[in-house]
């Protein structure tokens, strides 16, 4: 079936259970909830990119840091790329895992269109595995595990417009792995007016982060710690990696936003946040935000307790103390670390409560109090 | 210390015509195969020393390769009704892989008819993977339901290859087809998960018996199927101590590199670490010395 806006419509009536909405907007509830295809039955077959064809039918892929070097039917350690005959694919292009209505606050993007709704879409997969992934139910499984629909670029656009949603979301996963969908998906976007952002783990190559720069308006970067041996024992990742894309995401025009979760007695000591800080200080200056956010137990980091607030707030503090000037705190609905400050004046600029904007004091992109410049995509 | 005994048996007519196993040739092979490893005069004997007639059996098999290089179904059909007929039924045999799709591109006929021999992949509706990761050391990983609930013994009936990123592939790997993520657990050189992964007690102590199937060896550019680096061994391998066998396997691999004037693994900086580490583990022996090596022929 064709997939315009009156199926889509029509495909909400039916009700599906594994549709995810959120209650932050209203209209979420005519969001489509058609039929799934249920678990393996759509798999795409994409040539994919950013690879390069070896003897033997072999292939090595380009996308990540990984070069997972694969023989004929082998995937990659994504688990949504795949080695057939000697050419590479992806398997889940158009095939969205989840798709939801989000305030970009959840993403978070907390000084990209405050307030706008995100149509937010991902794909099973993810080229790392974290011990503390809150979407692991998607990212760490194979596309053919997961209940998918099919939802082409054109549709993603479309219906993000139809629902006046100025926004693509790619996120939940790891839109690295669904590089060519999130690419194909951005274009279409743009051709309607629309903008795209990007929720990443920063594990991609500079060639391809280089294209997809070009294609997009914000890109979200989880940092998870700032030592490498938080990223080989809970990541399976690699530190080096992502601060080079955070480097080359912040010298592009695209805005840029990093979140750095906390987790008790693992990443919190407070010399090592010191370093970060001063590390994003001197490598992308002190105007991109940084949020510090809560933790809370799950996967398979269940014996661990949610970050105490006090931790937050002092490592905000330090944050703060080496200069930055945007730092926030994620996951204490109501708290005033939830705010913008201006670094000028202190007063609150982008009054915050969770995902909900309570009051915007901005003049354009200017302070109304004291005429700072805010950065950020304000319109 | 009593050495692991592995049992390789050799025979010239293995073969059909166009290519294919003999079935006849293949029960003459399991029945010289369970005799030598057990010490029973009689094969049927032997499995009942390690199986129990009660207990579901489940058949682990390799359909990966499609039917390029895949377990073949002359060999697993003719295990599972052997298997069937020695216990007295044959819908507690499951012979199961992956997924119903790779089965069927290997030359597998589906089948859950109750009074037959079981032939599905984790896959099949109704079946899938438990809700939970269980965790062991390194791995973390969803149990595929036929793993994990509907048999009480295993039978790793593996395909021995060469491996790019493992060294070989045989009886321990084989389990990685029994989770949800195998693809995050070949770095490495696929160590410590292929060990971390066979000590989890739904491997561990469900598992019986390896047969390594090496009937024909991709001895160099595996796990995919290269014809001029497969050669016709006419072997099936025996074993109840399952790192034994894979170190055997491993042997065998390098014996046929060496003759085709390949370097060996460790020269290719892969060796199969995971096999000391498997040992250290408690799992078995990776020592040639430890393991009592007997050939025969059918």
């Amino acid at each position: 079936m064709k997939m315009n806006r009156r199926n889509f419509l029509k495909a909400a009536a039916a009700g599906s259970s594994w549709f995810l909405t959120l209650n932050q907007l209203k209209g979420s509830e005519l969001l489509p909830a058609a039929e799934a295809a249920p678990a393996g039955a759509n798999l795409s077959r994409v040539e994919a990119r950013y690879y390069d064809r070896l003897p033997d039918r072999e292939i090595k892929c380009r996308l990540c840091p990984r070069f997972c070097q694969l023989g004929d039917k082998e995937r990659g350690f994504c688990g949504v790329r795949e080695n057939q005959d000697g050419k590479y694919y992806t398997l889940v292009y158009g095939q969205a895992a989840s798709y939801n209505i989000d305030p970009v606050e959840k993403k978070p993007l907390f000084h990209f269109l405050p307030g706008a709704m995100a149509f937010s879409i991902a794909t099973a997969g993810c080229n790392v595995a974290c011990k503390f992934c809150q979407n692991w139910e998607i990212s760490q499984m194979r596309p053919e595990q997961v209940k998918s629909r099919h939802l082409p670029p054109e549709v993603v656009a479309e219906t993000a417009a139809s629902y006046n949603c100025p926004v693509i979301a790619y996120t939940y996963s790891e839109p690295v792995i669904f590089y060519e969908y999130m690419y194909d998906t951005s274009l279409q976007a743009r051709r309607k007016g629309l903008r795209n952002a990007v929720i990443t783990n920063g594990f991609i190559n500079p060639e391809p982060l280089a294209e997809l720069i070009k294609a997009v308006e914000a890109i979200k970067i989880d940092l998870k710690a700032f030592n490498q041996d938080f990223y080989t024992n809970y990541v399976r990742g690699e530190l080096k990696p992502v601060l080079e894309s955070i480097k080359q995401i912040a010298r592009s025009r695209v805005w840029l936003e990093i979140v750095y979760l906390v987790i008790p007695t693992l990443n919190d000591k407070p010399e090592e946040i010191r370093q970060m800080a001063r590390w994003l200080a001197a490598e992308i200056g002190p105007d991109y935000p940084l949020h510090f956010s809560r933790f809370q137990p799950m996967y398979l980091i269940k014996n661990l307790p949610p970050t105490p607030v006090s931790t937050l707030e002092r490592l905000r503090d330090i944050a703060l103390q080496e200069g930055l000037h945007y730092v926030y705190l994620g996951n204490i609905p109501g708290h005033p670390g939830e705010n913008t400050y201006c670094p000028n004046c202190g007063q609150p600029v982008i009054e915050r409560y969770g995902y909900t904007i309570k009051k915007i004091n901005l003049s354009g992109n200017k302070c109304r109090h004291c005429q700072q410049v805010i950065p950020g995509v304000w319109s | 210390m009593n050495k692991s005994r592995v049992v390789i048996i050799r025979s010239q007519s293995a073969w059909a015509a166009k290519g294919r196993p003999d079935p006849a040739s293949m029960l003459r092979i399991f029945r010289k195969g369970l005799e030598v490893l057990t010490g029973s005069s009689l094969a049927e004997d032997g499995l009942r020393q390690i199986f129990h007639p009660a207990e579901n059996i489940g058949l682990k098999i390799s359909t990966i390769g499609r039917r390029a290089i895949s377990t073949y179904p002359e060999t697993a059909v003719t295990l599972g009704l052997w298997l069937a007929k020695t216990f007295g039924r044959e819908d507690k045999i499951i012979i199961w892989d992956r997924t119903n799709e790779e089965l069927k591109d290997a030359g597998y006929k589906l089948s859950r008819s109750a009074g037959s021999l079981k032939i599905l992949g984790t896959d099949t509706p109704g079946i899938g993977y438990g809700p939970e990761p269980v965790v062991n050391r390194s791995v973390a990983s969803l149990f595929s339901k036929i793993q994990a609930e509907l048999i009480e013994a295993s039978i790793s009936l593996a395909l021995l290859k060469d491996h790019g990123l493992a060294g070989i592939t045989g009886g321990l790997k084989n389990y990685f087809g029994a989770i949800h993520n195998p693809n995050k657990y070949h770095d490495s050189n696929c160590n410590p998960y292929i060990a971390d992964l066979f000590e989890i007690d739904l491997i561990r102590k469900k598992h019986r018996l390896t047969i390594l199937d090496a009937l024909r060896v991709q001895y160099h550019r595996g796990p995919s199927y290269h014809p001029q680096w497969n050669d016709q061994s006419n072997k099936l391998v025996f074993g109840l101590d399952p790192v034994a066998v894979d170190t055997v396997g491993w042997k065998l691999v390098e014996d046929l590199r060496a003759k085709k004037g390949l370097p060996s693994l460790p020269e290719e900086r892969r060796q199969p670490a995971y096999l000391k580490t498997a040992e250290d583990l408690g799992l078995g022996q990776s020592r040639l010395e430890n393991i009592e090596i007997i050939e025969e022929e059918v």
